[in-house]
């Protein structure tokens, strides 16, 4: 009826909803973060916010430890990953299975748990590792000392190599074997081929992911506050922190962060500048063979490694998590008679707020992961059927929050919609934007893939037997792509459990998330209950991961899209 | 009558529930409160900003007034002083009456919400039984202290002995406790930004850089040392409140705590009902209940120094009379916790 009225189809309507949606959540919080930074809070134009912000030799140099820091993760992480990921996608590596699960539990563990543990194990007094090395060694100086520059690399660098992991490994995937029997043939032996053919190949992923991760640490805010502040460093998100103190300096705060900005976007753009003029391409269309390399003890040397950057990334700093969430007093160490469950029965039946961050926590995330998922597929439909014409900025758009730091993101968000006429702050609806822009492309990625394995022809068979666009996304296109939509949900809804810095700045007394309820618990001296939350939300996203693993696949969170 | 019947009976079937506190009869409600407590039933509930307690304390704290004064509920929002200021200005900006008692530990708050005029007035009756330091500190009576945080040295007893242990803050710049002490951050916390202020007062910054060459390993909130010291991390905690060791030592974790003979550090922290607060006879009756001795035995349980005089201190810890307070004054906090930042900055580099 309505088309012979000659009226817009209703898809019409939805895609200048979703234009509108993408630019309110990603392209006004960053012009709302711009124009505050210049502009005082009377309303005259300034450059003073952004002298407020450098001005001081302190601030300029946070900034600079954290390029520092995050550049240097980067280069630990891809020292840690890239053979990973070259062993489990290329070679005959035994254990396969069981490196699959550290990479996956280094992914799963948040970072200022992880960091917790390691303040535990590589304390310079009392740290685990540390007594262990004095009682062998007799020595009397520390073997490791979490509270140094160093320390504080390694551990981010353990919290964030399964980003480089999944972009190399799924760029090896499709490296075909006769590229390298070329080599071979050539003369090349097994690890001239790997330098000089596979590795190269790979190059554009590893840029990629290191990019990732300097993205991600530089935005870290739990490990620098945990580690940097008593080892003396100060980093560009613990003085944002500081801008954030009352009276709140939000046009300081977003002139701090843009240089931020650019240089990401300078990152990103000497990134693509490196690898424009060479030729990556490992897919053809003439199939090509990808069968593993074989090794011989080599491969239990891959295998080594594996399970010891494993053992350094998940498993010491679960086990002494796990330890202190069941002990009576912290301080008694492990014996039966310190062994209890007081601190899990304190934080579900007697604490009034842990219940109400939980539920908080799985809401605000489940709701953030539908209305990422749901703004990913419509994007990802209208950029890949191409149905309007500017259509790839659409699909822009939802990438950008990709490299924009995520404490930069939640400022953004905090100038944009926290004062009025929004006056969002304190409510669910700021925290679940702001998850949902910042996952966004997580989800885009999973769903413009998936797009793209999807022939149009079913689509256009409902098409010409009358169906609208709508009616045809929701009963032909969604149920095709169910899996990849879950798959991508799950992963959304997984990180944004465990996000601290988009939502330390604008959480409010009622919207408190789990990551936040246990960076105020490690602030009271109450070790064994942080520790016991830690144990709660872990239980919850592994339960959530096998529920993953069941519908969609093993690999689901580590597939690369 | 009849009412006061109905207040007794429900109190005695929630008294096996109540912390272990005598339920209260009609008759021991006294009768300034009983007409307050017949207004506030028609409000049926408060809510509380409150940055002093821990969730817990609060909660329990609320509780023990419902039962006392059955039909008021009270909504506790949590938060730290800084936030539950920012909801409260928020809401005063958007013309929205949501809190009617606010606790925080800055006295900076009252002074901007003083003169702004936007408290209520009131002086609890049974404020004139707290002890004196808690009594009548504003004369306009806009406020009244219901918190005073006490801050002190804390040490590992395995690791150092009741003999060796650090006896004051002066103390603490022997050269035997290198790499031994940890503390807080004024950055992060309020209590240790008086600390700054009040030793700095008595000892000049000097002190603070004759500190820093026993490198003590700076963390954020005033009790961050308490999981160092359980751990051996470090052995000697500076400028802890006495609530946190105490929960942590009755847990079984191997802590003493000292009462420095230069001086207890103590915060004064202050509770009003803003002027627009939608309940208003329910937070004055509120007021007068937490002057009261059924508040002071909860903060009592919490290990929470009570300020009624004849409720004893928490286990393991000396009541007011024994112990030398030091302190600063609201005008000095003021004006000296943003110097102490900066300098605590220049001086520890963080």
């Amino acid at each position: 009826m309505r088309r012979y009225l000659r009226l817009p189809e209703p898809a019409t309507v939805v895609w200048i909803i979703l234009i509108a949606a993408l630019l309110l959540l990603i392209a006004f919080p960053l012009t709302k973060l711009l124009l505050v930074s210049l502009y005082t809070r009377s309303g005259t134009f300034t450059f003073g916010n952004y002298i407020a912000a450098y001005g001081r030799a302190r601030y300029v140099e946070s900034l600079v430890n954290s390029l520092l820091l995050a550049s240097e993760t980067a280069a630990i992480s891809v020292v840690f990953a890239a053979p990973m990921a070259w062993a489990i996608s290329r070679t005959n590596m035994p254990g396969k299975g069981l490196v699959w699960g550290c990479v996956f539990g280094a992914f799963i563990l948040p970072p200022y748990l992880g960091a917790i543990g390691w303040i535990l194990l590589a304390g310079p007094n009392a740290g685990f590792v540390n007594q262990a090395w004095r009682w062998l060694t007799g020595a009397a100086d520390p073997l490791v000392n979490v509270y140094t520059f160093q320390g504080l690399v390694f551990v981010m660098a353990f919290q964030s190599f399964p980003l480089i992991f999944i972009f190399v490994k799924s760029a090896l995937d499709l490296v075909s074997s006769e590229l390298e029997d070329a080599a071979n043939i050539l003369g090349a032996g097994t690890w001239t081929t790997m330098w000089k053919v596979t590795l190269p190949m790979a190059w554009p992923s590893i840029l990629g992911g290191a990019i990732i991760v300097f993205l991600e640490t530089v935005a870290l805010f739990g490990t620098p506050a945990l580690i940097g502040i008593p080892a003396r460093i100060n980093t560009a998100t613990t003085q944002l922190w500081q801008f954030f103190e009352a009276p709140v300096r939000v046009e300081v705060a977003a002139a701090y962060s843009i240089p931020l900005l650019l240089i990401t976007l300078a990152l990103v753009g000497a990134q693509r500048l490196m690898l424009h003029r060479k030729g990556y391409i490992a897919q053809t269309g003439k199939g090509g063979e990808r069968r593993p390399i074989e090794f011989g003890v080599g491969r239990f040397v891959l295998l080594a490694w594996c399970l010891a950057v494993g053992v350094v990334s998940v498993v010491m700093p679960a086990l002494v998590l796990l330890e202190a969430s069941f002990a009576r007093a912290w301080g008694r160490g492990p014996s039966l008679a310190n062994l209890t469950i007081a601190n899990y029965r304190f934080l579900i039946f007697e604490h009034e707020t842990a219940l109400s961050t939980i539920w908080n926590t799985l809401w605000f995330s489940g709701a953030s992961a539908t209305l990422a998922a749901l703004l990913a597929l419509l994007v990802a439909y209208i950029v890949s059927r191409k149905l309007v014409r500017f259509g790839s900025v659409l699909g822009f758009l939802a990438m950008a929050p990709f490299v924009i730091p995520g404490i930069v993101m939640a400022i953004g968000f905090y100038a944009a919609f926290a004062r009025p006429p929004f006056a969002l702050y304190g409510t669910a609806a700021i925290i679940i934007l702001a998850f949902t822009a910042r996952f966004l492309p997580i989800a885009y990625a999973s769903s413009s893939a998936a797009m793209g394995t999807l022939h149009p022809e079913m689509e256009e068979a409902a098409r010409i037997l009358g169906c609208g666009r709508l009616r045809t996304i929701a009963q032909i296109t969604a149920p095709l792509l169910k899996k990849s939509l879950l798959g991508g949900w799950l992963v959304v809804f997984i990180v944004a459990t465990r996000e601290l810095s988009a939502a330390i700045f604008l959480v409010g007394p009622n919207t408190r998330t789990m990551a936040v309820l246990l960076y105020d618990l490690s602030e009271a001296g109450n070790f064994e209950v942080v520790a016991a939350l830690g144990g709660i939300l872990l239980t919850i996203t592994m339960v959530l991961v096998a529920i993953g693993m069941k519908l969609i696949g093993r690999d689901f969170m580590l597939r690369g899209t | 009558m009849n009412k006061t019947y109905r207040v007794t009976k429900r109190h005695l079937l929630t008294a096996a529930a109540a912390y272990g506190i005598v339920p209260a009869s009609a008759q021991d409600i006294p009768a300034n409160e009983l007409a307050l407590y017949e207004a506030a039933r028609k409000e049926g509930e408060l809510t509380w900003y409150s940055g002093q307690l821990q969730a817990e304390t609060g909660e329990a704290a609320g509780k023990a007034f419902t039962q006392r004064y059955p039909g008021i509920k009270v909504n506790v929002v949590r938060s730290t002083s800084q936030v539950a200021y920012q909801r409260l200005s928020q809401d005063m900006q958007a013309g929205v009456a949501q809190c009617d008692i606010f606790s925080s530990t800055d006295y900076g708050h009252y002074n901007v919400l003083k003169r702004d005029k936007s408290l209520l007035p009131y002086r609890p009756k049974s404020a004139g039984e707290l002890i004196a330091a808690a009594r009548d500190q504003d004369p306009d009576n806009m406020f009244q202290i219901l918190y005073i945080g006490l801050y002190l040295l804390v040490y590992n007893n395995q690791k150092v002995s009741a003999a060796d242990a650090p006896k004051s803050w002066t103390d603490l710049l022997d050269p035997k406790w290198k790499g031994q002490i940890a503390v807080g951050h004024p950055g992060y916390s309020g209590s240790i930004g008086v600390m700054g202020v009040t030793l700095s007062r008595m000892y000049g910054w000097k002190f603070f850089e004759s500190l820093e060459k026993n490198k003590p390993q700076v963390g954020r909130s005033s009790d961050d040392p308490v999981t160092l010291l359980n751990a051996g991390e470090r052995t000697i905690g500076m400028g802890v409140s006495l609530s946190a060791p105490l929960l942590s030592q009755a847990r079984g974790n191997p802590l003493s705590i000292v009462y420095p003979t230069d001086g207890t550090l103590a915060v004064y922290s202050p509770t009003a009902i803003p002027k627009n607060a939608p309940h208003p006879n329910a937070a004055k009756l509120f007021m007068e209940f937490a002057c009261g001795p059924i508040y002071a035995e909860v903060m009592r349980k919490f290990f929470i120094m009570p300020l009624r005089p004849e409720v004893p201190p928490p286990d393991g810890a000396q009541p007011f009379d024994k112990i030398k307070l030091i302190g600063s004054s609201p005008a000095q906090i003021e004006d000296g916790v943003p110097e102490v930042k900066e300098q605590w900055r220049d001086t520890f580099g963080v």
